[in-house]
């Protein structure tokens, strides 16, 4: 559905976005994550035809939004980072407008701007002028604006920033709906909103992909260390050296007690299991072993991981908590 | 076509869901009006001194009363054009609707020429205004049609030549104010640009008189619907509106 190629945005001589490529599937809803300034709203702009690529090129529905905007762009909704409202007209006005512009024929076009109303909760504001609508009401009526035409590709840039948790909730869930017959490009800087509605996740910074995968592969592949849990009875404060000590292991976290018992993670290089070690200078040392598992990491883990300018090979354990071995 | 109505409609919406129309059309009415009544006691007081035996019909209410007017109007077209064509790109460029234009799928000419359309109808509206002074000369005198009916042809087709290039200036920059100004300055210079002409050899002279947009209104004041007059209006408009094109192509390629 959509094909993005090696694409390139300059603004002069700063490069915003540098050959950025990915896929997006039928069906598929696809979350662009990145910290501000990353290069998400460039990269969608470019996506829907606003501006044109430094180099590279994007195919919508199989049509290069470059070489063919007119097909391409009747086929894409596009909710931009400001919503695009005319603050002289009423919410049905301009809902009017434009299903006019996006080419809805007339005869369905008032049944089609009622519906979406409805479907994003606006129809209670439908004769209010946009100037006069509050910041998640502008929102709400910038993605009705995106869904008239019913599009095969959407394209939303934040589409739940300064939303009430409610309507951030509907609005996921919508999303979720559309994703069924459309495809969709989402982008965010809110991490479990990723986890909650993204089939895939492309990771950006700096104007690079840094990622592109599932959240859960993301998780398992990025555990550059493997943290595990341990829960140790009658240890006191001797359990933490005594876990330093054994082989493989690079730090030792003491995150609080559990009934007397001491939680602790402790973290070890990838690929060395160090579980059977563990259990067994527990063990041998006369303390209770009460739980021991694997921590996956935290999509937000992974993020910071990403984006920090120093992305070393392994996540930083907190300071205060680690005792390094 | 659909699109380019849509457009326009919308444009025209925009002028009169703000204070614009209001303002632009009430400046426009007054101005007119009062040029028009001095222009008419001025001419009554002619017509007597020349009247005589004849009486005020001695005059020609064409050529010493209409002509004038429409003249008059045109002058206070330069001042109030900018107002109309200044907020038209710049706006939508400042509020990021533009990014809802560009988005959608509508070609560049398309979008300007929906706005040109919008503008004009505007610009139309202003004019209609003043039909009902002109009527109530038919009413008390008996002008002839033929020029009334070129003046306001002329008028029209100056005013487009005024918008193609508001619209341009205007899609130059995101803020209004500086849209403005700068349409006014180059309204001025296309208007006084042949002032200097006397003083200038025959060649200059006939070019500078070329360029002047106003100096092609005067035939059609006369009744006189010419050519050359026709072609120089309609290719200004249309070189103003693909320079617009080309501009717009620009900006977004600088993004
Ligand atoms: N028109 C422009 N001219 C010059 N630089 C620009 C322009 N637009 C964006 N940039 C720069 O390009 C970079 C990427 O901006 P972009 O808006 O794509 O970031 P973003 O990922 O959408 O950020 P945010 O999360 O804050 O919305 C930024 O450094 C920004 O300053
Ligand atoms: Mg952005």
């Amino acid at each position: 559905m959509i094909e993005v190629q090696h694409l390139t945005k300059q603004y002069g001589a700063f490069t915003a976005v540098e050959d950025v490529s990915f896929t997006v599937e039928r069906g598929e809803i696809l979350g662009f994550l990145g910290p501000n300034g990353a290069g998400k709203t460039t990269t969608m702009r470019m996506v829907t035809g606003y501006m044109p690529p430094s180099r590279g090129r994007a195919i919508v529905a199989g049509y290069d939004i470059f070489e063919q905007p007119i097909e391409a762009k009747k086929r894409i909704g596009y909710l931009p980072e400001t919503p695009p409202l005319y603050p002289d007209m009423t919410v049905r006005d301009y809902l009017t407008f434009v299903a006019k512009i996006r080419g809805v024929p007339r005869a369905e076009r008032r049944s089609r701007v009622d519906t979406m109303m409805a479907r994003t909760h606006v129809a209670d504001m439908a004769g209010r002028h946009c100037g006069k609508l509050s910041k998640g009401y502008r929102q709400r009526v910038g993605l009705a604006q995106a869904l008239l035409h019913d599009p095969d590709v959407l394209v939303l840039d934040e589409p739940t920033a300064g939303l009430d948790p409610k309507q951030i909730i509907e609005t996921r869930q919508l999303i979720r709906e559309l994703a069924g017959n459309h495809s969709v490009i989402l982008s965010t800087h809110i991490l479990p909103e990723v986890s909650q509605t993204c089939q895939r996740v492309v990771i950006i910074n700096h104007g690079h992909v840094v990622a592109v995968d599932t959240p859960a592969n993301l998780t398992a592949r990025l555990r550059g260390s493997e943290t595990i849990y341990v829960l140790v009875d009658g240890g006191g404060a001797d359990v933490a050296s005594a876990l330093t000590a054994v082989p493989g292991v690079t730090s030792v976290a003491v995150t609080g007690t559990d009934a007397g018992a001491l939680a602790c993670e402790v973290a070890s290089h990838t690929g060395h299991d160090v579980r059977r070690d563990l259990a067994a200078a527990i063990v041998g040392a006369g303390w209770g072993l009460l739980e021991m598992r694997p921590m996956r990491m935290s999509l937000e883990d992974i993020f910071l991981h990403l984006t920090t300018e120093d992305s070393a090979e392994q996540p930083q354990i907190p300071e205060e908590h680690a005792v390094h071995g | 076509m659909g699109n380019v109505i849509a457009i326009a409609q919308k444009e025209l919406k925009g002028y009169f869901a703000s204070p614009i129309a209001y303002v632009v059309i009430g400046f426009f009415a007054l101005m007119f009006g009062y040029f028009y009544y001095a222009l008419l006691v001025f001419f009554q007081q002619q017509s007597m001194q020349a009247g005589g035996f004849g009486g005020p019909e001695a005059l020609d209410v064409n050529q010493q009363l209409i002509r004038p007017v429409f003249l008059n109007a045109s002058v206070i077209v330069l001042f109030v054009l900018p107002m109309v064509t200044m907020r038209t790109y710049a706006e939508e460029k400042r509020s990021g609707t533009i990014e809802l234009l560009l988005t959608a799928p509508l070609t560049d000419v398309q979008i300007i020429l929906g706005k040109f359309f919008g503008a004009m109808a505007l610009y139309a509206a202003m004019l209609a205004v003043t039909v009902v002074h002109v009527a109530v000369l038919f009413l008390f005198g008996n002008p002839e049609w033929r020029p009334v009916v070129t003046g306001y042809l002329g008028l029209l087709l100056m005013g487009g030549c005024f918008v193609a290039t508001g619209l341009l200036i205007s899609s130059l920059t995101k803020n209004q104010i500086v849209a403005g100004m700068v349409t006014f300055a180059v309204f001025l210079m296309l208007w006084v640009i042949n002032w200097v002409a006397s003083f200038q050899g025959p060649t200059a002279q006939a070019v500078l008189n070329y360029l002047s947009v106003t100096e092609h209104l005067d035939d059609f004041t006369r009744g006189i619907l010419d050519t050359k007059h026709l072609v120089y209006y309609l290719s200004f408009i249309t070189f103003g509106l693909y320079l617009t094109v080309r501009a717009v192509d620009t900006e977004r390629w600088k993004g």
